[in-house]
């Protein structure tokens, strides 16, 4: 088993964490201890009855073979109730006892400590998004260290499915309600690596895709994280927004967008801002079948090409592009106002990216941000 | 008898007339009430579906030897399609008729010693319902696919763009129709048609199995229709009964689903349960062990799996308490499927074995079966359960159990009643080859994904990270083996057709009633009525070289002579 | 019982189509009944069959039946409210003239199965004409109290917020001036609006089918404030419609209403393909009754034909209360 578990492990690579066995990969929560003892014991039950059962089958199989040219032996008993009781009571104990261990660890897996730092979670097709207690959001998963972090959790289209695999936690996203799970994790993610975070229940086109990393710092390190995070947009002067904002908060879009003229989910955002701003294509129609012309403009609906765009990151089902479904969710919330102006920025600014959304031109440096 | 090569030519002026010389024309086959030409129609049917069913596993296969597209122009949602038709074929066109649907139709009512199933026409209509089922189902490709999963999980089923949902709904709302005639014929059938001398507790244990399958079938599949219907209209008028922006509930779905879909996992393993039994018994010539709990365990696991659903949804939301009880009756399922593996090992003991094809699926079960049933042991339990869900582990026992336990045991059957269906014997040595090629397959390529699993690969994936390749890589090896075999299983059971030796009526050395009449069986079963003795009594059965076959020695036989039946009864 | 050695002369029955079977030696009993298939002793023992048969049946309807009452139940717990208000729009009167009016038809298929079995012809067929008769008056009733509700817009799904039809063609005659902010995309009265996505990878689409994937959750809005949320026309300042869609103005409806609505369809509407598929029954029991088929020998039809229509009354009894009557 020990020489199997090196192969494995070794294939695994760029994993740096040590602990992952053939069966399970290393414990990364403290859920994961007597879940694994669990599942460990599990096994050794299945390993015994299975080993025996196969022996078992090979040596009646060989050894009450037919004999040619003789005739059927008859001697074996029809039943035996002693023996057939207690194969049936047997096996009902052993899985009593199971059901006993796994219900115990389970009430644990279901009740999240009073002082757990909580995290709102809400799913969409096909991402992820985290907001934190101080309002600062993120794609990726970050959690302090030593302490029991809850996530409540919800869902904005279809059923979703939070999996960690290394801290053993799962939970169903269900639309229109709540759900939680909780986990604490003792061990910071080493650099360069994070734990993954997958979904779980099928949800379409983008299901294999929507997984994003956790990543485990401890905790003066994640409380810095975390004020860097809630600022980040605020310590962009408007006029770099585009570039430095824009890529980063397309990540989240391009799932449906595609910036090379590829019809997706929805509109390629190619030669979108002609479009609207009455340019090249802007004869354009919506689904309700008015145009891009009789609708944005002064003393229209919408008075600018902004105004469009903003209503339409706000309250995607106005005035839905012909040809396509309206399948966009709202992003009410998610995104304030510069972040806003950072999109529009970003398809003002098409052509100084390339089609994956990569800024073209060289970034100046940064703007010192405090990370204390 | 594991000796025979002798190949006869091909006579069919020879053989008396049987079910398949007694009328021809396609017509005579079209509207034939004839339960055996019925389960035959089914049999090429179901056959077909797996072909086509496999294809589709092979491609999902395929696609997934490297993360991200591996067959040009096969993306996310050309997978999606891929995935969710392989499964709604296996599972509602393949597995749950394979074995009551089209083995049950021709032999249960040979083995009862009836003349034919209670309601005849019903019969008929219950296979074209299957066939317009099928057709729905099918035509969904043409009307857009759907991409929903065989589970059709709403709010997804109800909101994808996939065109084909509506129709490939309908189609198994009709096929559920299909199930419920055929198990409500087979009840009264096992009620009402069994002959003089054939009681309950006499009857084959095959029957036993197919008559709990019915009782599922018939009080199951009617929540499976309503469901459906509700999806439909809910798709199709936003009705919000199951839409959480109309004040409805999808969780309320997923319980109606799986009050259904839980018991239809018994719907197809229980019969395969009762071929093994019939397979292990002949061909180790062996009274059965354990007769009555083996037939009463058949009914309790029909009776617990009504109870047990909520283990499919222990992460879905559903309330802990719920959670904890349904994990506890769970466990339950253990003892019956328990009692069975031990009691057909038992059966094993003094035996007179012979390794031929059919036993070989026997024992293939045998240890397919344990490996699914220990694994749900893990995904029973509340707390191993959350890490496993959803993932590569649970794909893995769910294949163990409907694919290694139950076409294994349906193939099995097959193999064992072919000479009795067609005339024909097939190829011994390819039928082993056979075997043993598809069960080496079959552990390559799903054993490998209790680990994939275990490791945290959540199911469903088109794409994956790199690390869990090697997994996928074998496991893919693993299924073209396991392709192979069954193409080779394949071209023997046709070769046999064409050219196969002649059946002796009765070439295992079975006794219950099906042996008694001819390979093929005639028109109206037996010509004369036949005596019900124990099915399982294997001491007056000697080879006979004539015949090719056994032959039941009737100085010999309890039931053929009053002195020995007053000396010997059991 | 006979044994089943004998081979039965009216092989055709069950064998119609291999009418090349040569049953040369047909036994007494299937000499003397015509209509005994080959597989049946007696017909006192396909009499059994038959009716055990037509018991499973109505044992899966039970259940399909059981579906919709378990989600009956699921959502009046969720919306209790809903339930309690809702049924003041149905009709009691009419529901409880449909009530006496399907009791009476149990009874005459009953007082038929009886005069089927005395060898009484003109009873059996006064009984099954007064019962068929009681299954159209019961879809007739049905038919007004739908079309009052589907005037009224007292239909199901989002259709429930929008206003009665004619109103609709008014405001597509005004095209949408009486609400600016309109987006007719959410209204589901106009298939043709939804959005096809032309996608080279999606799938053509049932335009019909789609609906609002990305819609927030709105189940905690009152009616009103759902249609307004959904740029829809309330009704409830505009004096311009010529039919004021009276529940979108009862401020006293609670939220969700739509739900009781809903399931009322599914359960009555699926109850009302029943008594079309009774009648049916029915009206083949007549042309066979008229025919002379049945007599004190065989009288199956009549009897599993009486056991199926029974159940749907039956089930009626359950739906009557739990949608008219109970509050």
């Amino acid at each position: 088993m020990n020489i199997a578990s090196t192969i494995f492990s070794n294939l695994l690579a760029g994993d740096p964490r040590e602990g992952r066995t053939l069966w399970l990969p290393p414990q990364d929560s403290n859920l994961a201890v007597n879940s694994d003892l669990m599942f460990w014991w599990i096994n050794i039950i299945c390993y015994f009855f299975f080993i025996g059962i196969v022996i078992a089958l090979v040596i009646l199989v060989v050894k009450y073979r037919m004999k040619k040219d003789r005739p059927f032996r008859t001697d074996g008993p029809l039943h035996h109730l002693p023996l057939e009781t207690t194969w049936a009571v047997v096996p009902l104990l052993i899985v009593i006892f199971i059901f006993y261990f796994g219900f115990r660890d389970y009430l644990n897996f279901m009740t999240p400590p009073k002082n757990s730092y909580e995290i709102a979670v809400t799913a969409q097709k096909w991402g992820w998004l985290f907001k934190y207690p101080n309002g600062a959001t993120s794609d990726d998963l970050y959690v302090p260290t030593g302490r029991p972090v809850k996530l409540s959790m919800r869902s904005s289209d279809v059923l979703h499915c939070c999996y960690i695999p290394d801290f053993r936690v799962k939970k169903d996203l269900v639309p229109g309600r709540y759900s939680y799970l909780w986990f604490q994790t003792d061990d910071v993610t080493p650099e360069g690596w994070g734990h993954n975070l997958f979904c779980a229940e099928y949800c379409g086109t983008g299901h294999s895709n929507m997984n994003r990393k956790v990543y485990a710092l401890a905790q003066p390190e994640f409380d810095a994280w975390l004020t860097a995070q809630s600022q980040w947009l605020d310590k962009i002067p408007e006029e770099e927004l585009y570039f430095r904002a824009g890529p980063k908060l397309y990540a989240r879009c391009q799932q449906c967008h595609s910036l090379d003229g590829t019809k997706g989910i929805g509109p390629s955002w190619k030669g979108l801002w002609a479009r609207v701003s009455g340019g090249e294509g802007g004869d354009g129609k919506f689904v309700d079948g008015t145009g891009y012309q009789s609708q944005i403009g002064a003393g229209k609906q919408y008075q600018t090409p902004e105004d469009y765009i903003r209503s339409s990151i706000l309250n995607p089902g106005e005035h839905v592009v012909a040809g396509y479904a309206n399948a966009m969710p709202s992003f009410k919330g998610q995104l304030n106002d510069k972040g806003i102006d950072a999109v529009i920025g970003f398809m003002k600014h098409m052509d100084e990216f390339d089609t994956k959304g990569k800024y073209l031109k060289e970034v100046p440096p940064a703007p010192k941000v405090s990370m204390k | 008898m594991t000796t025979i090569n002798i190949s006869q030519p091909l006579d069919t002026a020879a053989r008396p007339d049987n079910y398949i010389t007694h009328t021809r024309g396609f017509m005579s086959w079209a509207f034939t009430l004839d339960h055996k030409r019925i389960g035959v129609m089914y049999l090429v049917s179901v056959l077909v579906s797996f072909f086509v069913g496999g294809v589709f596993a092979l491609l999902v296969r395929t696609e997934l030897l490297t993360p991200g597209q591996t067959i040009p122009g096969v993306t996310a949602d050309v997978y999606n399609h891929f995935f969710t038709l392989h499964g709604a074929i296996m599972v509602f066109l393949v597995i749950i008729p394979s074995i009551p649907a089209a083995l049950g139709n021709f032999i249960m009512p040979i083995m009862l010693g009836a003349k034919d199933v209670a309601f005849p026409r019903l019969n008929l209509f219950s296979y074209y319902l299957w066939i317009f089922g099928a057709l729905f189902t099918v035509s969904s490709l043409l009307l857009g696919g759907f991409d929903t999963g065989w589970t059709f999980y709403t709010p997804y089923s109800t909101t994808t763009p996939a065109g084909g949902v509506i129709p490939a709904l309908t189609g198994v709302f009709i096929l559920g129709f299909s199930s419920i005639f055929t198990g409500l014929n087979f009840i009264v059938t096992v009620h009402k048609l069994r002959p003089p001398g054939m009681t309950w507790f006499r009857m084959p244990l095959f029957l036993w199995a197919i008559y709990a399958t019915a009782i599922i079938q018939v009080l199951a599949t009617p929540v499976l229709g309503i469901t459906l219907l509700l999806l439909i209209v809910e798709r199709a008028f936003n009705i919000g009964i199951f839409d959480p922006s109309m004040g409805g509930d999808p969780v309320l779905y997923q319980h109606f689903f799986w009050f259904y879909s839980h018991p239809a996992v018994y719907i197809m393993i229980l019969p395969a349960m009762g071929i093994i039994s019939e397979l292990i018994s002949v061909h180790a010539h062996r009274h059965i062990f354990g007769y009555k709990f083996i037939a009463l365990s058949s009914i309790a696991i029909a009776i617990f799996s009504f109870l047990v659903w909520g283990h499919h949804m222990f992460i879905s939301g559903q309330s802990p308490l719920l959670n904890t009880l349904f994990s506890l009756i769970s466990f339950s399922v253990a003892i019956p499927s328990a009692v069975k593996v031990f009691n057909w090992m038992s059966t094993l003991y003094k035996g007179n074995i012979v390794l031929n094809t059919p036993m070989l699926y026997a024992l293939a079960f045998l240890v397919l079966f344990t490996i699914g049933g220990l694994t749900g042991i893990h995904l029973a339990t509340l707390n191993t359960d959350v890490h496993l869900h959803d993932t590569y582990f649970v794909v893995a026992h769910f294949h163990y159990v409907m694919m290694g336990s139950a076409l294994i045991g349906m193939i099995g059957g097959l193999h064992h009643w072919w000479p009795k269906i067609t005339g024909r014997m097939y190829n011994e040595n390819l039928g082993r080859i056979g075997c043993i090629t598809v069960f080496i397959g079959f552990n390559v390529t799903f054993f490998t994904q209790f680990f994939l699993g275990s490791q945290g690969m959540p199911r469903r994936y088109y794409d994956y990270q790199p690390e869990y390749q090697i997994y996928h890589v074998i496991s893919t090896i693993g299924s073209y083996i396991m392709a192979s075999g069954f193409l080779l299983t394949a071209y023997y059971l046709l070769a046999s057709l064409f050219g196969g030796r002649l059946a002796p009526a009765n070439p295992w050395g079975g006794r219950s009633l099906e042996w008694q009449c001819a390979s093929p069986p005639p028109f109206d079963n037996f010509s004369t009525q036949p005596r019900v003795g124990d099915c399982y009594d294997f001491s007056a059965i000697r080879w006979d070289e004539k015949e090719q076959g056994y032959v039941v020695d009737r100085a010999l036989d309890p039931t053929l002579n009053p002195n020995l039946a007053a000396k010997n009864s059991h | 019982m006979t044994t089943l050695q004998s081979q039965p002369n009216h092989a055709v029955d069950a064998h119609g189509a291999d009418g090349a079977h040569d049953g040369a030696h047909g036994s007494a009993e299937h000499a003397k009944y015509p209509f005994l298939q080959h597989h049946f002793d007696t017909p006192h023992h396909q009499f059994d069959s038959a009716k055990l048969g037509m018991w499973l049946f109505l044992a899966t309807e039970v259940l399909f039946f059981g579906g919709l009452f378990v989600a009956y139940a699921v959502l009046r717990n969720r919306f209790p409210e809903v339930f309690s208000y809702s049924s003041h729009y149905l009709d009691t009167i009419m529901g409880g003239i449909n009530t006496c009016v399907l009791i009476l038809s149990s009874l005459t298929m009953a007082l038929a199965v009886r005069f089927a079995q005395t060898n009484r012809k003109t009873g059996l067929i006064i009984c099954l004409i007064l019962t068929f008769m009681g299954a159209i008056g019961f879809m007739v009733i049905k038919y007004f109290e739908y079309s009052h509700k589907i005037h009224d817009n007292l239909v199901w799904g989002t259709t429930f917020y929008v206003p009665p039809h004619d109103a609709v063609g008014e405001l597509e005659a005004k095209e949408l001036s009486v609400a600016p902010t309109t987006s007719i995309t959410l209204n589901p009265v106009n298939p043709a609006v939804f959005a096809v996505p032309v996608s080279a990878q999606t799938p053509p689409v049932d335009a019909s089918a789609i609906k609002q994937a990305s819609r927030a959750p709105t189940g905690m809005a009152t009616p009103t404030q759902m249609a307004k949320a959904e740029g829809l026309p309330t009704g409830e300042h505009d004096p311009s419609f010529a039919h004021p869609a009276t529940h979108l103005v009862d401020k006293k409806m609670p939220a969700n209403s739509h739900v009781f609505f809903a399931i009322y369809y599914a359960m009555t509407g699926l109850h009302g393909v029943h008594v079309l598929a009774g009648m049916v029954v029915i009206a083949w029991l007549l042309k066979r009754a008229i025919r002379g088929d049945f007599s004190s020998d065989y009288f199956t039809p009549v009897d599993v034909g009486g056991l199926y229509w029974h159940i749907v009354d039956l089930i009626w009894i359950f739906l009557f209360p739990l949608f008219y009557l109970i509050h």
